[in-house]
C-alpha cells in the first residue's frame, strides 16, 4: 500500500480557527492581561515553571491566548522561547540570600529564625467564598488600608534575607553529611538530548520544568509503594532570589562589579529522607539524605514532589518505577507528553486502513477455514 | 559604589531615579545606541543545597540594551519586558564607565534611594514576621 496525499482541509481549518476566536470573544468581555497578572498568580507560576521561562507578562498573555488551557499556554511560551537569543548566563545563584516570604519545617518545631507561614492556603477552610461574586474595588481598598494600618513590630534589621538553613545546624551536629561545592559545569537538556544514565544536573533541570500534575502524581506514587521514599519536609521556602550576571567587559571577575538584573520568586524544598546503611562493623544504621526540589513561583506541591523524585532517582532501583530515571524523566514534560498524546488526533488513515485490511484478511481466512 | 549595588538600587528602587540620572546624561552628551532595547534570555545557573552541585533552573526573560557615551560602552539588563529601564540603565552604566563628572553627584541620590528600599523592605518584613508562629507548649 502506498501513501496517498489528500487535500481539502484548508478552508475547514481556517473556519475552525475562526471558531476558536469566536469561543474566546463571543461574550465581548475583554480579559485584561493586568487582571490575569493580578489575580491568577498560581496559574502564571505553573505556566512559567512548566515552560521553563520566567516572565509573568508573557505567561499571562499565553494564558489569555490559550483561554486558560494550561498545556496550550505552556506550549505557546516554549515556542516563543525558541525564537529568542540566550545572551547571558547568571552567576551561580545560591538560595542562602533569598528574601524569604514563607518558610516552614515539618521536621522541627523550633528552627533558627522560626516557622514563618507567609501566604498559604494550608490553613484555610475550603469553603466557597460567595462574597467574591460581588467583590468591589472600594471593599478592596478598605481592606488594604486596614491591613496597612495594623500595628507591626519592626525588627530594625533585615533578617529575612539571611535566614539560616535548617539543614545547616543538622550538618553542624554531624547528623547529615556535608559536601564540598561541586564546580562541575552542569549539562543543559535544552542543548543536548538526554542520554541515559543521566547526570544530576540533567535530572534536576528536567524535574523542575516537569508538568505539575505529572511530578506530583509520580512523587505520590513513590511514597505509596511504587517507590521506597519516606520523606519529611526539612525546610520549605518561598521567596525572591536576586540574579546577577558577570559584566561582559570586566576582566577582574569581581562579583561586586556584576550586573544585578532583578529577582525571581521560587519555591525551594529540602526533604529529609532516612536510608539504611551498613557501618564498618556490618551493622545497620540509619542515615539521612536530602531530596532537593525547586521551581518557579509558589508551587509547593510540585517542589516537594520534585524533592522526593530527586532522591528516588539518585538511588536508582529497578524494582520501583519511580526510581527508574527513564520512566520518570521521559514522561513528565508537558510539551512532550501532551504533544504525543495530541498527535493521535492527526490523520492516521493509512496506518489504520492497513490494520483494518489485516483484520479483514484474518477474519476472512478464519471463516473459509471453518467452512 | 560598585556596579552590582547601584544596579540593584536602580532596578529595585523608584523608577524616577533611573529616569532622572539618564536624562541628565542625555541632556549633555550624545548617546549612541549600539543595541536597541530588545528581548533576550538569561539562563539561571544554580547551586542546589543537597549535594552542592550546579544545574540550570531555567531561563528568565530580560530586556537588554547597549549604548555608548563619550566613547564608553554601557549595558543595561533587566528582568522582564522593560525597554525604557534597560535603556536608562545602559546610559547610567556608560556614564560611570566614562567617569563623567555628573556621576560624582549621584552617590547621595543613590544612597537615599537605597534607604527608601530598606525602609520598604523592613515594612514588608514586619508584615511577614506577623505570620511567625509563637509556639506555646500545652500542659496536658
Amino acid at each position: 500500500m502506498a501513501y496517498v496525499a489528500v487535500k481539502g482541509g484548508s478552508e475547514a481549518i481556517e473556519e475552525s480557527i475562526k471558531r476558536l476566536t469566536f469561543e474566546r470573544i463571543h461574550t465581548q468581555q475583554v480579559l485584561e492581561i493586568e487582571a490575569i497578572m493580578a489575580g491568577m498568580q498560581g496559574m502564571i507560576d505553573q505556566v512559567m515553571s512548566e515552560s521553563s521561562l520566567y516572565s509573568e507578562l508573557l505567561a499571562a498573555l499565553a494564558i489569555k491566548q490559550a483561554q486558560g488551557n494550561m498545556e496550550e499556554a505552556v506550549f505557546l511560551l516554549r515556542a516563543h522561547r525558541s525564537t529568542l537569543p540566550r545572551n547571558y548566563y547568571t552567576r551561580v545563584i545560591e538560595t542562602d540570600n533569598m528574601f524569604v516570604e514563607r518558610r516552614i519545617s515539618a521536621s522541627f518545631k523550633d528552627i533558627p529564625g522560626g516557622q514563618i507561614l507567609g501566604a498559604s492556603y494550608d490553613y484555610t477552610h475550603r469553603l466557597m467564598d460567595f462574597n467574591l461574586l460581588s467583590e468591589s474595588k472600594e471593599a478592596m481598598q478598605k481592606w488594604l488600608l486596614e491591613y496597612e494600618q495594623e500595628s507591626q513590630h519592626s525588627s530594625g534589621a533585615l533578617t529575612l534575607q539571611s535566614l539560616p538553613k535548617v539543614v545547616a545546624f543538622l550538618q553542624k551536629e554531624g547528623l547529615f553529611p556535608t559536601y564540598e561545592e561541586d564546580q562541575a559545569e552542569p549539562l543543559d537538556v535544552t542543548k543536548r538530548s538526554v542520554q541515559f544514565p543521566t547526570t544530576r544536573s540533567e535530572r534536576l533541570q528536567i524535574l523542575t520544568r516537569g508538568q505539575t500534575g505529572a511530578v506530583t502524581s509520580l512523587g505520590y506514587a513513590a511514597i505509596r509503594g511504587y517507590g521506597a521514599v519516606h520523606p519529611t519536609v526539612g525546610e520549605l521556602r518561598v521567596g525572591k532570589l536576586p540574579l546577577t550576571v558577570a559584566y561582559p567587559m570586566d576582566r577582574t571577575n569581581d562579583e561586586e562589579n556584576d550586573l544585578y538584573i532583578g529577582q525571581i520568586k521560587v519555591t525551594e524544598v529540602e526533604s529529609f529522607i532516612p536510608i539504611t546503611t551498613k557501618n564498618e562493623k556490618n551493622e545497620e544504621e540509619i542515615e539521612f539524605e536530602i531530596g532537593y526540589g525547586i521551581c518557579y513561583g509558589q508551587n509547593e506541591t510540585k517542589a516537594i514532589a520534585m524533592s522526593i523524585l530527586d532522591q528516588a532517582l539518585e538511588n536508582g532501583n529497578q524494582d520501583y518505577p519511580t526510581h527508574d530515571e527513564e520512566f520518570i524523566l521521559m514522561h513528565i514534560d508537558s510539551v512532550e507528553s501532551t504533544g504525543f498524546i495530541s498527535h493521535l488526533k492527526l490523520p492516521h488513515y493509512v496506518t489504520f486502513q492497513s490494520k483494518l485490511d489485516s483484520v479483514r484478511k484474518i477474519k476472512k481466512g478464519t471463516i473459509q477455514h471453518e467452512k | 559604589m560598585k556596579r552590582k549595588k547601584r544596579m540593584r538600587i536602580l532596578i529595585d528602587g523608584s523608577r524616577e531615579v533611573a529616569k532622572k540620572l539618564a536624562s541628565q546624561i542625555e541632556e549633555s552628551y550624545d548617546v549612541e545606541i549600539i543595541m536597541q532595547p530588545q528581548e533576550a534570555l538569561t539562563m539561571i545557573k544554580m547551586r542546589e543545597t543537597a549535594k552542592k552541585t550546579q544545574f540550570y533552573l531555567g531561563e528568565v526573560l530580560v530586556t537588554e540594551c547597549k549604548v555608548q557615551v563619550n566613547n564608553q560602552g554601557g549595558i543595561g539588563i533587566v528582568v522582564g519586558l522593560d525597554e525604557e529601564l534597560a535603556y536608562q540603565l545602559a546610559i547610567i552604566d556608560a556614564a560611570f564607565e566614562a567617569n563623567l563628572i555628573e556621576t560624582q553627584n549621584w552617590l547621595p541620590l543613590l544612597e537615599a534611594e537605597e534607604l527608601n528600599i530598606k525602609t520598604r523592605l523592613k515594612a514588608e518584613e514586619a508584615k511577614i514576621y506577623k505570620t511567625k508562629v509563637q509556639f506555646e507548649t500545652m500542659d496536658v
